[in-house]
């Protein structure tokens, strides 16, 4: 496919761009013993992106024979021509970036591609019956499974030439338990750029049907915690949450330019010097984060970005237009969902840097607060006002990590919390692999980071 | 692309689906299925985007999909494709059986049958030939008129401002008989921003609305505009709100965000088969305040989700789900009916057009009745259905104190619990809202609310 991109995409007046991609999606859910969902999905086709002047045209083929694609290029140019009596502006330019002539192909691809989808339909059946059978106090045992398989070529009319095959298995596990009428929920799950077995190697589904199990029989007997501001220690889930949401949505050049709370901060102490933050499509620290990319949807290399260097704002999330538009380098951060979607600027893996500190010492130099565990879901706002959910809460108490507590919600303004964090740990896991990101479009991302202490807004009740 | 062909393709697409949903049928039938249903689509799109008040891209595309749901000896397996030639047809019936040879026996497993599902009468509203053959040149006309609206004002930062023309065609068939078929054309905007000025960023906001015919375009747009950015600049300054537990009201967009998604929740009959809702023995009584009626109205042209059929190929209809209080049907599907020995209400993929019938208090008068208030206009955040607890940020929201708009708040966390809240309504408003062409809801004051502040 790539090879007959190279050739239509010769020839034509302005910049032309031309992804193909096909998407195999695999989706199983088992529950209550049945198996609710067993689908199996392909999509498949050729965007078309046309600047022509000062403006885009974007036009999509599901029928990838030459004439068609050569049809979609001219629909795009028409497009393109269509606005451009509509803008006022001047020239467009691109910047150049790195781009990108390989032919990847990632981790875990050959494998999940021969697995029988029989073999893999068939141990979600058997996870759930497990998760229903390990306490009596079960209610709900939910088994998920979800697999992207896809392919891409990128080819552009200035000498982007690249083509990968990925594979994305994600598996969560809920157990539902219940005693006198009251409910709880526990939860595992991860998600991982690799095969089958990398994916049950992940460290957060050790012992994933015991530990979801235990987590809500534990949790029917729990109290909420009080609400307030407070002392916690935001587990590697919820950083890498806090990361993607709260900051990383903020730097993304596109929001920037509409004037996001970062606009015009590059430099600016913007955190405590114990944080340095970045978003990376290399295999940066574990190799198996759900957002590693050779490239991105523009054909630009990806890189690891730093976006925090001990505090100090350090840099925006670029596409190859708003890089020019900034004079720096694209990021490689142009991530398109499907075929028939556009490019935007998205995050890929976005993390936390570890820090010197045991988690140990952390929860001993706390004298009442909370450590927060599991991530759930949660959304930002332009001026950095956060709000996510968790999955559970210790109490700590004169140093000591006491009573399990139910889920809270944290909030708070991102750069006013990350000016409070005064401990990080040495300790890092990627573990929002199973989460995707919202922005028009879908998009696969992993998130994470080391525990870190702050302060922040927990939400509650009040008397 | 000329818009003729568009409207051309469209009418040749819709005969060409009903076929195509037959072959599916048919390969499913050859291949072995004991029972199948075959859901076809097709659209054409036109959308056009401006980000930062500038346009910045044009896009066009034609869509095709085919989604086959396969029976065999109990079991169940689906697939779907984009691409619809009788080989790659033949391919996803293939792996719909495969997946099924390798799942759960599960008796309930059901289609609609002929006489649940008998042909649907068409919504003729629905589909506008003016609207389908609006080009990206008259949708560049509609939206400049609605951008000087939003550009008016410097502080207003639009991240993002899009319109969409779609003229869409889907068709369903099952092997036990039912076919159905629509098409619709829909144009739909929204707008996506914040306030900024030189030493202040407020929140975020968004609004959207839709219209079935092209006349309506601008004059709802430009409504839309008006109140988006009357919204977004009353963020600036924002005020920090006592912390309290009492009384809030709550803006239809948050009435909709913390009542009506509980409500349909515990009324929803897989819910109610799943053990899940506390409403499953409660149809005939009041499971929350007499202050509350709601309906679904999926043959109303006012809302976006109108539709003939479910997506089980059942005819829809009006229908209330909670009368003055009292629970008055579960919402039930094919399958969730079997299973719950009740009758399909037809709202498989729904509720497609709630309504939330207004009180008798203006709000004006139910802004005076407290000393202090939060208004919720928006709620970001989580809540536990099964419990009823929520807990999150009130975004957009204003505080009123003795009647008076004391500003928007910042940093404010609502708790509560849905149960409780929903059985204490102090006040329901006369005025009702239509937000984003999806609901209607009036605004409701409720009790017992913990409100996070300064």
């Amino acid at each position: 496919m790539k090879d007959l991109l190279q050739q239509l995409v010769k020839g034509h007046g302005g910049f032309v761009e031309l992804r193909y991609h096909k998407r195999i999606s695999n989706s199983f859910m088992a529950q209550k013993g049945r198996v609710d969902v067993a689908n199996h999905s392909v999509t498949e086709g050729v965007g078309v992106r046309a600047l022509v002047g000062n403006a885009w045209g974007f036009a999509a083929t599901a029928d990838i024979s030459e004439a068609a694609i050569k049809r979609a290029i001219q629909e795009a140019q028409q497009n393109a021509r269509a606005l451009a009596k509509a803008r006022a502006k001047g020239e467009l330019t691109l910047a150049r970036g790195r781009l990108s002539t390989a032919e990847f192909t990632g981790p875990g691809f050959d494998e999940l591609m021969a697995m029988p989808l029989a073999d893999k339909l068939g141990q979600i059946v058997s996870l759930e019956r497990k998760l229903a059978q390990a306490s009596q106090r079960m209610h709900t045992a939910r088994c998920r499974y979800n697999e992207i398989i896809e392919e891409k070529a990128i080819v552009t009319s200035d000498g982007a030439a690249c083509s990968l095959r990925l594979a994305q298995p994600e598996l969560s596990l809920t157990a539902i338990a219940e005693k006198d009428g009251e409910r709880a929920t526990g939860q595992r799950g991860a998600g991982v750029s690799g095969g089958w077995n990398c994916l049950l190697a992940h460290p957060t589904l050790t012992d994933a049907v015991e530990g979801a199990a235990k987590t809500a029989v534990d949790l029917l007997s729990a109290k909420y915690p009080e609400g307030g501001q407070k002392t916690v220690i935001l587990s590697p889930a919820v950083v890498g949450l806090l990361c993607h949401e709260a900051i990383g949505h903020t730097v993304e050049a596109d929001f920037v330019k509409a004037g996001s709370i970062a606009q015009g901060k590059i430099g600016e102490r913007v955190a405590s010097d114990l944080v340095t933050m970045a978003d990376s499509g290399r295999e940066t620290i574990a190799g198996y984060a759900v957002g590693n990319l050779p490239f991105d949807d523009e054909g630009v290399e990806t890189e690891n970005t730093v976006i925090i260097d001990k505090g100090i704002l350090k840099s925006y999330l670029h596409n190859r237009e708003t890089a020019a538009e900034f004079g720096v380098a694209p990021t490689g951060n142009a991530r398109a969902w499907l075929f028939n979607d556009e490019p935007l600027i998205r995050m890929r893996n976005t993390y936390l840097l570890p820090g010197t500190s045991r988690l140990a010492d952390m929860i001993a130099g706390i004298d009442d607060g909370y450590l927060v565990e599991g991530a759930g879901s949660g959304q930002a706002d332009a001026n950095g006002e956060f709000m996510f959910g968790t999955g559970y809460v210790y109490r700590i108490q004169g140093g000591k990590k006491t009573e399990l507590l139910r889920e809270a919600t944290l909030s708070g303004i991102a750069f006013d919390v990350l000016k409070t964090v005064d401990a990080v740990s040495q300790e890092f896991l990627w573990d929002l692999g199973t989460g995707y990101c919202g922005k028009g479009q879908a998009a696969k991302v992993d998130a994470g980071g080391p525990y870190v202490r702050c302060k922040i807004t927990v939400g509650g009740e009040q008397k | 692309m000329s818009k003729h062909e568009r409207t051309d393709d469209i009418a040749a697409v819709a005969s060409s689906l009903e076929r195509l949903a037959e072959i599916g049928l048919n390969t499913a039938k050859k291949l072995g299925a004991d029972a199948a249903k075959i859901s076809t689509g097709a659209s054409f799109e036109k959308r056009l985007v401006v980000d930062n008040k500038e346009f910045t891209l044009a896009n066009s595309l034609a869509s095709r999909s085919i989604g086959i749901v396969v029976h065999k000896d109990q079991k169940k397996g689906s697939a779907s494709v984009n691409i619809t030639n009788e080989e790659s047809i033949k391919h996803a019936v293939e792996s719909a059986l495969a997946l099924a040879k390798y799942s759960v026996p599960d008796p309930a497993l059901v289609f609609a049958t002929k006489a649940e599902a008998p042909k649907a009468k068409h919504l003729d509203f629905l589909y506008e030939d003016k609207l389908a053959s609006l080009d990206l040149g008259g949708m560049t006309s509609e939206m400049q008129e609605t951008l000087g609206r939003l550009g008016a004002d410097p502080r207003l930062a639009l991240e993002r401002y899009e319109m969409s023309v779609n003229v869409s065609f889907h068709a369903l068939a099952s092997s036990t008989g039912m076919m159905q078929s629509e098409r619709q054309t829909m144009a739909s905007w929204s707008f996506m921003g914040m306030g900024r000025s030189d030493d202040e960023v407020t929140g975020f906001d968004y609004d959207g609305n839709f219209s079935f015919t092209r006349d309506d375009i601008l004059p709802r747009s430009l409504a839309d505009a008006d109140r988006f950015v009357k919204r977004v600049l009353g963020l600036f300054k924002p005020v920090r709100c006592p912390s309290y537990r009492g009384a809030v009201l709550l803006s239809p967009r948050a009435v909709q965000e913390l009542l009506l998604g509980m409500v349909l929740y515990h009324a929803g009959g897989r819910q109610v088969m799943d053990g899940k809702s506390r409403w499953d023995k409660s149809v005939g009584q009041k499971v929350v305040s007499p202050r509350l009626t709601l309906t679904d109205l999926p043959h109303d042209p006012r809302f976006s989700g109108a539709t003939a059929f479910d997506s089980d190929g059942v005819p829809t209809r009006s229908q209330t789900i909670v009368e003055k209080g009292v629970l008055t049907r579960h919402l039930h599907d094919c399958y969730s009916a079997k299973r719950c020995h009740a009758t399909t209400t037809g709202t498989a993929g729904g509720p497609f057009a709630l309504s939330l019938s207004g009180g008798d208090q203006s709000l004006e008068s139910i802004m005076k009745s407290h000393d202090q208030l939060l208004m919720v206009d928006r709620f970001s955040g989580n809540s536990d259905p099964i419990k009823g607890d929520f807990s999150g940020v009130a975004k957009s929201s204003r505080l009123f104190q003795h009647g008076k708009d004391r500003g928007s708040v910042t940093e404010t966390m609502i708790a509560g619990n849905f149960f409780a809240i929903a059985d204490a309504i102090l006040a329901v408003s006369k005025e009702v809202e239509i937000v984003s062409g999806g609901f209607a809801s009036p605004y409701v004051l409720v009790d017992g609310v913990s409100v996070t502040g300064e």
